[in-house]
């Protein structure tokens, strides 16, 4: 099957640092097809997220059904760590959602339709300031949904939201992917979530560490090699699998 | 009600309500990139630009607008060139620029009046073909900035799904940069280079403890401005203050009282 992601050979230097903050890394994504993509503080999950967004320089190529990322922007829905803008700013959620329709072509009707499907269609002229911060998740979901895209990249979309709202926004993301079809790259420190979701994780710590299905990649000499002696692999029962906690 | 009788005041009232509100609308963008500190460099630059118009004996607020505009466009580019965080490299460009202006003008005869009045604004001495250029200038101001109010909104609120939107950044940002430049300069001849950034922060600041959405901002800031001014000019003309220190004064004192009235 072909790619739809193709990752290859990507280094990130940030100006005046020593050393890079990823190197090297390749990979590929297959269509509909969950990644999660798992490393410790600091191992590049962020940089290497931005660089495939075409946010930051990178060096090696990066490309979406073989053309630049920059022009595949329109198949690409993407879900930030934290809010970079002022979310005490004036704003009721649909005039937030309504943002992103700057080339005319969202109805409505679709942003009606997306809210409701995160669940927040009753919060349609609430501000954004007045948002939990898992509703304020669901909404920067509701934001990358609504142009309907083919990839879908979520950067650690559990930060800074309690367990409660974790949970929603999983089950969530969970339906939304069973429903259209998305492939989506999720990077989360949360290894609940690898084995839950995920097909495939790619673990990485400045350089890429291993890749593959959870199962057959996690293992106590992996964790060892990524997160260090700190981390210990304890395996239990769950749906049958073995789980790392 | 006589004072709308007097042409001087009708000159006024009426440039006063064009520049009010422009810089409003300008200033809820501002607010939202949380940039105030740009207008403000940007107004005390422009004394330059007018100390040259008088030097060379052209219109100081043309000689002031291409000053203006050439420094917004020189701040990304000083700021890429030289790393600095934008807060430092404004807190050089500002007393630099400003020093200049004063300099070239000191070596002009006769520079004391066109000082004062740059600096404090003159809405009550301006001319009937002033008010016609700023009608055309903030005419088609307006008309730029809606055309790309929404690509604006997404760039101030999160430059990086901009990007991902589709959105020349780079593009768009030098438009509202250059279209800021442009306003204040407007600014300065109602409320002068010290009190523009007043007219830029304060009404979006108002509005701001009252609005519930981005379309009630976009009504209530502009209103705020140009009530503000209104009351400012009428209070100037009676007491015979300055009119620009007033108008200020006005906005800060509707912004305490919004203060204190949110958390009563």
């Amino acid at each position: 099957m072909k790619s739809i992601l193709q990752i290859e050979n990507i280094s990130v230097r940030y100006p005046r640092a020593v050393e890079s903050a990823i190197e090297s890394i390749t990979f590929e994504l297959q269509p509909k097809t969950i990644t999660a993509l798992i490393g410790p503080n600091g191992s590049g999950k962020s940089t290497l997220i931005k660089a495939i967004l075409g946010l930051i320089p990178y060096q090696g190529k990066i490309s979406m059904y073989g053309k630049p990322i920059e022009k595949s922007y329109r198949d690409i829905g993407y879900v930030p760590q934290r809010f970079s803008f002022d979310t005490t700013f004036p704003i009721t959620v649909e005039e937030f959602i309504s943002l992103t329709n700057t080339h005319k072509d969202i109805s409505p009707d679709r942003i009606q339709e997306v809210l409701e499907q995160v669940h927040m269609l009753s919060k349609k002229n609430a501000a954004l300031s007045q948002l939990s911060g898992g509703q304020l998740q669901r909404v920067l979901l509701a934001r990358a949904l609504v142009r309907k895209p083919k990839l879908l990249i979520l950067d650690e979309p559990e930060a800074g939201v309690d367990v409660g709202g974790e949970q929603t926004f999983y089950n969530l993301l969970e339906k939304m992917v069973e429903e259209h079809a998305m492939t989506v790259l999720i990077a989360t420190h949360e290894l609940d979530i690898v084995y839950r979701f995920a097909e495939n994780v790619i673990c990485i710590n400045r350089v890429l560490v291993c890749s593959g299905p959870p199962k057959k990649t996690l293992n106590q000499q992996m964790f060892t090699t990524l997160y260090g002696h700190e981390l210990q692999f304890y395996g239990h029962h769950h749906d049958n699998d073995e789980r790392i906690t | 009600m006589e004072i709308l009788l007097l042409p001087f005041m009708q000159r006024a009232l009426l440039g006063g309500i064009i520049v009010a509100g422009l810089l409003a609308y300008l200033g809820i963008f501002t607010m939202l990139r949380r940039s105030s500190f740009f207008g403000d460099s940007i107004a005390h630059s422009s004394l330059t630009g007018v100390a040259l118009g008088i030097l060379l004996g052209i219109p100081p607020i043309l000689s002031a607008i291409l000053y203006a505009v050439a420094v917004s466009f020189l701040i990304p580019i000083l700021r890429k060139k030289s790393q600095l965080p934008i807060d430092s490299l404004l807190g050089i460009i500002l007393p630099f620029s400003m020093a200049v202006g004063v300099i070239l003008l000191s070596i002009t005869p006769g520079y004391q009046p066109e000082l004062i009045s740059f600096l404090f604004g003159s809405i009550l001495g301006i001319s009937w073909s002033n008010i016609y250029l700023m009608t055309a200038i903030a005419c088609v101001l307006l008309i730029f900035i809606i055309q790309f109010q929404q690509k604006l909104l997404n760039i101030s609120f999160d430059p990086e799904y901009a990007k991902i939107l589709g959105i020349k950044v780079h593009t768009v940002d030098t438009m509202y940069h250059l279209s800021l430049a442009v306003a204040i300069v407007l600014g300065i001849q109602l409320v002068g280079i010290i009190l523009v950034n007043a007219l830029l922060i304060i009404p979006a600041a108002t509005a701001r403890l009252f609005a519930t959405s981005l379309k009630s901002m976009f009504i209530l800031a502009p209103m705020i401005s140009i009530v503000t001014t209104l009351i400012g000019l009428y209070i100037s003309y009676f007491l015979n203050v300055p009119s620009g220190p007033t108008i200020a004064v006005v906005s800060g004192v509707v912004f305490a009282g919004s203060v204190i009235w949110k958390n009563l």
